[in-house]
């Protein structure tokens, strides 16, 4: 499923980048990897953007740049 | 005498620029880097027969081509080669900054790893293995507390040894894995057989990797095909086993040897804490309690920083129009200078200087709050609140705060653009910002809704202020599909930790805000103080209607008839509020309200009976200057209590209270006459919307590097401000009002 699609509170392992490009790239800058495993933190109170924890750190990201992780929920 | 070059890195939030400040404190020079809107930090320092240039690249969280930090950075490292690095790292989270330092040791220059924030770290329980890491990456490994200056002795002693040949770490070379390293070789002996020549200007093993990971940029610097034969062949034995992208692999090994490297030498005690930060985010971004406390935040901020200013550019504007120009004019005269050369003397250059000495409060107070929010890593979190809305009209979460603070003066919304990360963001937001009503607008709006709409005074005003916003989104809407096409913004930013600033930290980027300021926009401020002089008053002594600015307005005047304000005292007043929005009222006071015994009056009197006059004065100064002075004394001292009372009082825009006096009541009367209450309505948001004042344009070209985005800010916003005053004007009077 999408990284988008996860309720707060989840843990999941990133599958796959579909991102292209600049941002793409700054995805992999920032610890945004296919074998990593994220939790989702928060959900910004206007629904977008969302905070999520990678490699011991937040990272907020809108939903738009999250539909394009694929992930598999672990818990 | 030994010269070094010494470059600073380090991810954002890592307390870099604490660092710095440790490290140099007031001897940083603060610029630009050449052509772009980033901030440039250097300093010079000297320790015994070692000079050290010390240069602040941007934070950065990578060396990848994609931001333009990134592309400063890495071209500051690979092109002016300097000779050493301190790469300052945030020991809470050391794999991810790890993940530069691995970028840095493709450069092979030597590095000096500064485990920033260490303090914390200990108290999260981690441990270290310094001797292990020091020699896993061949770098020097220096714990550091910027915030309490601990490790900055350390950092300086090795650069000295450094410097003497006695350092004996050297960067590793980082191993790829066979794939790649096949791949490099190859590119490593096309290249020393084809182009020898760019071998000698970039590492050889950075640009094979470069060339490896097809880096636009640096393609285009050294000519290099992406189809050229060799790189084809590099590549074409790992392409058929690995699935993903070249720049995918690279990345996946580099955060590999971080995570390695990490895990080799740090263990975590566990310690029973929570997260302090996990707790106030827990709150400040709850779904329900996130945007009212966003916005008492922001009340807050916008209450300082103009509650607390202006008393205190109060007290500076009537010292200088009051105290100081009385005297200057007295000396001058007493001197038998010319008539014409004190009005420009006391109405130009004092004038000028107060133009921009004004400024300062409001500057500082605002400086001092945008870093202060930085520093304590809120804005990120208001960012994240808001970008859902700035997201809209194509901006980033974080334009919100230049905006609100555009409410009180545009002049340093505009150096507040800074926090953003684009330089695409920063200019929108900027063109944004003069849509945001600004304190100067106030005293126009004040005379005239006084005039024509006291019973509504509050509506209207309101209106105004919600005019101004709507058109914001629309503008935004607009030139997001227009001017700034096709750069989507990208939203990836991390939340750090909250983090108390440190106030050293804020005075230093303060005073340089200051200082920058002063020396790059006053001369131009006072510049421009003097020609508006000049406008109006050329030829000396005539009426204002046959002054270079009456004769201007009567020129222009044609272009304001539909708006229903074709007046030649309307349209110079308005070229008059090119200097400051608040202009257009003393200008319009000066052409309407005939000269009561101020300007002209005064002086063609003063001719007549030049002699009493200077008895008189001589008497009054007898006992008038230390009068003046200690008045002056003790009104400072009442605004600096106003600043400070205001803080704690409650709600109350300062300049609201304008107060009215004489002059004030007959420039209304006339003013009844002139307009009608339609022609007023689109008069005021005339003034609103059309270009903003110089001010704001001196402010553009200092962060922006040239005049192209004020000269766009200008067309857009006067064509924007005529269209919407002429459907005011016209709609209204088919409505019949």
């Amino acid at each position: 499923m999408k990284l988008s699609e996860l309720k707060v509170g989840q843990t999941a392992k990133i599958l796959s980048l579909s991102s292209k490009g600049a941002i793409k790239r700054r995805l992999m800058d920032m610890g945004v990897l296919s074998g990593e495993i994220l939790r989702i933190e928060k959900v910004a109170p206007l629904g977008d953007p969302i905070d999520i924890v990678i490699k011991n750190y937040h990272l907020s990201l809108r939903k738009n740049e999250a539909d394009e992780i694929e992930v598999e929920v672990i818990e | 005498m030994k010269r070094l070059t010494v470059a600073v890195a380090g991810n954002p939030n890592s307390g870099k620029s604490t660092l710095i400040n440790a490290i140099a404190g007031t001897s940083l020079q603060v610029g630009n880097w050449p052509g772009v809107t980033v901030e440039k930090k250097m300093a010079t320092l000297k320790i015994e027969d070692l000079t050290i240039k010390l240069v602040d690249l941007p934070g950065t969280y990578s060396l990848s081509p994609y931001t333009q930090e990134e592309v400063i950075a890495r071209d500051f490292l690979v092109k002016e080669k300097p000779d050493i690095i301190i790469d300052v790292a945030d020991s809470t989270n050391l794999e991810r900054n790890l993940y530069l330092t691995v970028q840095l040791l493709e450069l092979g220059i030597p590095v000096i790893l500064a485990l920033n924030i260490f303090d914390e770290a200990k108290k999260k329980g981690y441990e270290f293995d310094i001797v292990k890491l020091e020699e896993l990456l061949g770098v020097k490994v220096i714990p550091t507390v910027a915030t309490k200056k601990d490790g900055v002795e350390d950092i300086l002693h090795y650069i000295k040894e450094f410097a003497e040949g006695k350092s004996v770490h050297s960067p590793k070379k980082i191993k790829y894995g066979d794939d790649i390293e096949n791949s490099l070789k190859i590119i490593e002996e096309a290249l020393k057989t084809s182009n020898p020549s760019i071998l000698s200007l970039y590492p050889s093993r950075w640009l094979a990797l470069k060339i490896l990971e097809e880096d636009q940029l640096v393609l285009k610097e050294t000519g290099i095909n992406e189809d050229a034969y060799f790189l084809k062949k590099a590549k074409e034995h790992f392409i058929n086993a690995h699935e993903e992208d070249i720049e995918s692999i690279l990345a996946d090994i580099r955060y590999g040897i971080a995570s390695g490297v990490t895990r080799e030498i740090l263990s975590k005690r566990e310690v029973r804490r929570s997260d302090l930060t996990e707790r106030i985010d827990r709150v400040v971004l709850n779904r329900y309690l996130g945007i009212p406390i966003f916005l008492t935040a922001m009340w807050l901020v916008f209450k300082i920083a103009f509650d607390f200013s202006s008393p205190l550019s109060d007290w500076i504007d009537s010292t200088i129009s009051g105290v100081v120009t009385k005297w200057s004019k007295f000396v001058l005269e007493t001197m038998g200078t010319p008539q014409w050369l004190v009005s420009l003397a006391t109405e130009g250059v004092i004038a000028g200087v107060g133009a921009v000495l004004v400024f300062l409060p409001v500057i500082a107070v605002m400086m001092f709050i945008i870093t202060f929010l930085e520093g304590s890593g809120y804005m990120a979190r208001a960012a994240f609140v808001m970008d859902r809305l700035m997201h809209y009209i194509g901006l980033h979460g974080k334009s919100f705060i230049p905006m609100l603070l555009g409410f009180g003066c545009n002049v340093p919304s505009i150096y507040a653009t800074r926090v953003l990360e684009t330089e695409r963001d920063r200019k929108l937001t900027a063109m944004l910002v003069p849509l945001m009503s600004c304190g100067a607008r106030l005293p126009v709006y004040v005379i005239f809704i006084g005039a024509f709409f006291a019973q509504n005074a509050a509506n209207v005003l309101w209106s105004l202020y919600v005019l101004g916003i709507l058109m914001a989104v629309l503008l935004g809407l607009f030139l997001k599909r227009t001017l700034f096409k096709g750069f989507a913004p990208v939203f990836i930013m991390e939340l750090p930790p909250y983090r108390v600033p440190v106030l050293r930290d804020l005075m230093v980027h303060t005073w340089q805000k200051l200082k920058h300021f002063v020396v790059k926009a006053g001369t131009y401020i006072f510049a421009v103080s003097i020609i508006m002089w000049f406008l109006l008053n050329t030829p000396y002594g005539v009426e204002k209607e046959h002054s270079i600015l009456g004769r201007i307005g009567k020129t222009i005047s044609p272009v304001f008839a539909p708006l229903g304000f074709g007046t030649w005292e309307a349209s110079s007043s308005l070229v008059a509020g090119l200097i400051a929005k608040e202009v257009v009222v003393s200008t319009m006071a000066q052409i309407y309200v005939d000269d009561k015994g101020e300007n002209k009056g005064e002086s063609e009197a003063a001719e007549v009976n030049e002699e009493g006059r200077d008895e008189n004065l001589k008497k009054e100064t007898e006992m008038g200057f230390f009068e003046d002075l200690k008045e002056t004394v003790i009104s400072f001292a009442v605004a600096v209590r106003d600043s400070f009372v205001s803080l704690f009082s409650g709600l109350g825009i300062h300049s609201l209270k304008a107060e009215e006096d004489e002059e004030q009541k007959t420039l209304q009367s006339k003013l009844k006459g002139i307009f009608s209450p339609l022609s007023a309505y689109a008069f005021l948001v005339f003034v609103l919307l059309y270009w903003p004042c110089v001010v704001v344009g001196i402010a553009m070209r200092q962060e922006f590097g040239s005049w192209k985005l004020y000269g766009q800010t200008m067309i857009i916003h006067s064509v924007l401000a005529w269209l919407v005053a002429f459907l005011i004007f016209q709609g209204g009077k088919m409505l019949g009002f």
